[in-house]
């Protein structure tokens, strides 16, 4: 595993001068880099890989909160597939995981305003745009549990007042309104991660390109298809996979808004995890549904792995 | 699109103008409603004003001497902070071996990186509830600190590495060439040269401890170490009915300190971006 090339080299710089305790120990580089691995290692084992593995083993059990576990095989996944709220969950899913298309929408929208020049006083915009991403999700939930009250908030009231709608909508026990609600709250929350990093990515483009995009006489739209978008093709697709990812797993704001009802409407297959450990005490179940949502994830991201492979492998050889 | 002042059309000038505007109304409406309502009295939330008739504290009042908001404020600080610290020792040692040592296979390194990154974490609740009531780390701010790792050390480790994988290649060496020894010119050379980018991690790992709702809620019972988020849920979702001039005063506590964070971090913030453009 480690090459032992260098190794010979940098020990003859090392004997230069005394060296402590430590030094003498860390003498070379295979103790540094077993030394310094050691965290890093200790967490992938500890708390990624092998719970993830005790996890599986627990969907095979009837696991109580408290109490024996019991075998029960395949029965949980069996359970799940044919339950009644198995297509809702998964439909509720396939809509929320919309929230990623939203944030790119708002996020490109935001970089490329704020990457004009002319535009004055940026790093105050900044700021401000950064607000949602920054305060805690249930915080920002309970902002819009207020906003959207059908019968207090501001948004029925002005949708009314302008002739939009002609009644307030009970979206919290309404199947499709629901469902909206909490990925439309999602896609406002969370967009500016997606922001942070294609306007790096803009930021990095020199300003001679389009210099010389507009001396050939490219007009706007095809100096962003020929400037813009091939330098932050790469930062969008790698933080678009990401954000598939991450979206699928906010459970704060579904939980607290509809808490995955009406009966199992917005119960995205995560939120569905959560309510099994944490509202029902079954955890087999539980992570049973959360194989599902890896499933769910890795599907969604069969269309983007070749690029983000291709995008891996070069920045991996690179770094 | 093109950053050229002079020669920009009209038309660019607008839809950027246009595309801020639209951005910015989207979050200040929101923000600058409920902060107004935090000084309503409780008789005017159910109805939709922008000022209040008559500005009052009682909402604060309730919050800090009956809530005792301020208690789970506490506990959102120490667990955010404990998080944070905990964090750097685990990811900067393994992000730098991972950008700098000249190992055989070092895809695989990026392979097992961006395998933690997109791992769906929500997941591990399950075992890791059951763990941590087996080795009493349930309902401890230890265990939330060692839990909070799972969303962060991944992100850590995927900034950091490309920071130390893109400083030159031979400043070990000429380190090394002065004296030090590897772990000198780590400790000397390459940490102060990451500080920026630690310090914004210290940041947003800080931040993730505070927001966090998942595991504070999992792994907390009402005796034990509950964080702000969890306080904020009970009252938005607990009981018959809500009282919103309380609950937009717990957003505020909660919500601003992270945006003063964020602004006050913004240089490094973006530095820290920047390095991931590939």
């Amino acid at each position: 595993m480690i090459d032992t090339k260098p190794r010979t080299r940098e020990t003859q710089f090392v004997s230069t001068r005394e060296v402590g305790l430590w030094g003498r120990m860390l003498q070379g580089d295979r103790w540094l880099i077993i030394l310094f691995l050691l965290p890093t290692l200790a967490f992938l084992i500890f708390l990624l890989w092998l719970p993830f593995l005790q996890g599986i083993w627990m969907s095979f059990h009837n696991w109580p909160f408290i109490g024996k576990p019991k075998w029960v095989g395949l029965q949980n996944y069996r359970d799940f597939v044919t339950a009644s709220y198995f297509w809702t969950t998964i439909r509720a899913t396939l809509i929320y995981s919309l929230s990623t298309v939203f944030q790119l929408g708002i996020a490109l929208i935001a970089a490329l305003a704020l990457n004009q020049k002319f535009i004055p006083l940026k790093g105050i915009w900044w700021g401000i745009m950064l607000m949602p991403y920054a305060m805690p999700p249930v915080v920002t939930g309970a902002i819009w549990m207020y906003l959207l009250d059908p019968n207090l908030g501001m948004v029925t009231h002005y949708l009314i007042k302008l002739g939009i709608l002609s009644e307030p909508i009970y979206w919290a026990s309404d199947p499709t309104w629901a469902k909206w609600v909490i990925t439309l709250v999602v896609s406002w929350t969370f967009w500016p991660f997606m922001f942070l990093i294609i306007l790096s990515a803009l930021q990095s483009i020199p300003e001679s390109y389009y210099e010389l995009a507009e001396v050939y006489g490219a007009n706007l739209w095809q100096r962003f298809r020929t400037v813009t978008w091939p330098h932050i093709r790469g930062a969008v697709l790698a933080a678009f996979i990401i954000r598939i990812v991450w979206n699928l797993e906010k459970i704060d704001q579904p939980f607290q808004l509809t808490g995955g009802g009406p009966g199992y409407e917005t119960s995205v297959l995560s939120v569905l995890t959560y309510r099994f450990a944490f509202l029902s005490g079954d955890f087999g179940m539980a992570f049973t549904v959360g194989i599902f949502l890896i499933a769910f994830m890795m599907i969604l991201m069969i269309p983007f792995l070749r690029r983000f492979q291709i995008l891996i492998t070069q920045a991996g050889k690179r770094g | 699109m093109a950053q050229v002042t002079d020669r920009s059309s009209f038309v660019h000038k607008t839809l950027a103008y246009a595309g801020l505007i639209f951005v910015l109304s989207l979050i200040l409406i929101p923000y600058s409603y409920i902060a107004l309502t935090a000084f309503k009295p409780p008789g005017e939330v159910f109805e939709v004003e922008w000022l209040p008739r008559e500005w009052s504290l009682e909402a604060w009042r309730y919050t800090f001497k009956t809530v005792e908001f301020q208690k789970y404020i506490f506990n959102s600080f120490i667990a955010g902070l404990g998080a944070a610290i905990l964090s750097i020792f685990i990811a900067v040692p393994g992000a730098y071996i991972f950008g700098r040592k000249q190992l055989r296979g070092k895809e695989i390194f990026f392979y097992i990186i961006t395998v933690a990154l997109l791992f769906p974490y929500v997941l591990l609740i399950v075992p890791i509830t059951i763990t941590w009531i087996r080795i009493g780390l349930y309902d401890t701010l230890p265990g939330l600190w060692i839990a909070y790792q799972i969303f962060i050390i991944p992100f850590a480790l995927w900034i950091l590495r490309g920071f130390f994988a893109e400083l030159p290649p031979s400043l070990e060496e000429c380190a090394m060439v002065y004296g030090c020894t590897q772990f000198q010119a780590f400790y000397r050379v390459m940490l102060p040269l990451a500080r920026p980018v630690i310090v914004s991690l210290l940041f947003m790992t800080f931040l993730i401890g505070w927001s966090d709702f998942l595991f504070s809620n999992m792994l907390t019972t009402g005796e034990g170490p509950r964080t702000a988020s969890v306080i904020l849920y009970v009252t938005a979702v607990g009981g018959e009915r809500v009282e919103w001039e309380v609950l937009m005063v717990m957003t505020l506590m909660a919500g601003i300190p992270p945006v003063l964070l964020y602004i006050l971090a913004q240089k490094q913030l973006m530095k820290t971006f920047a390095v991931r453009r590939r």
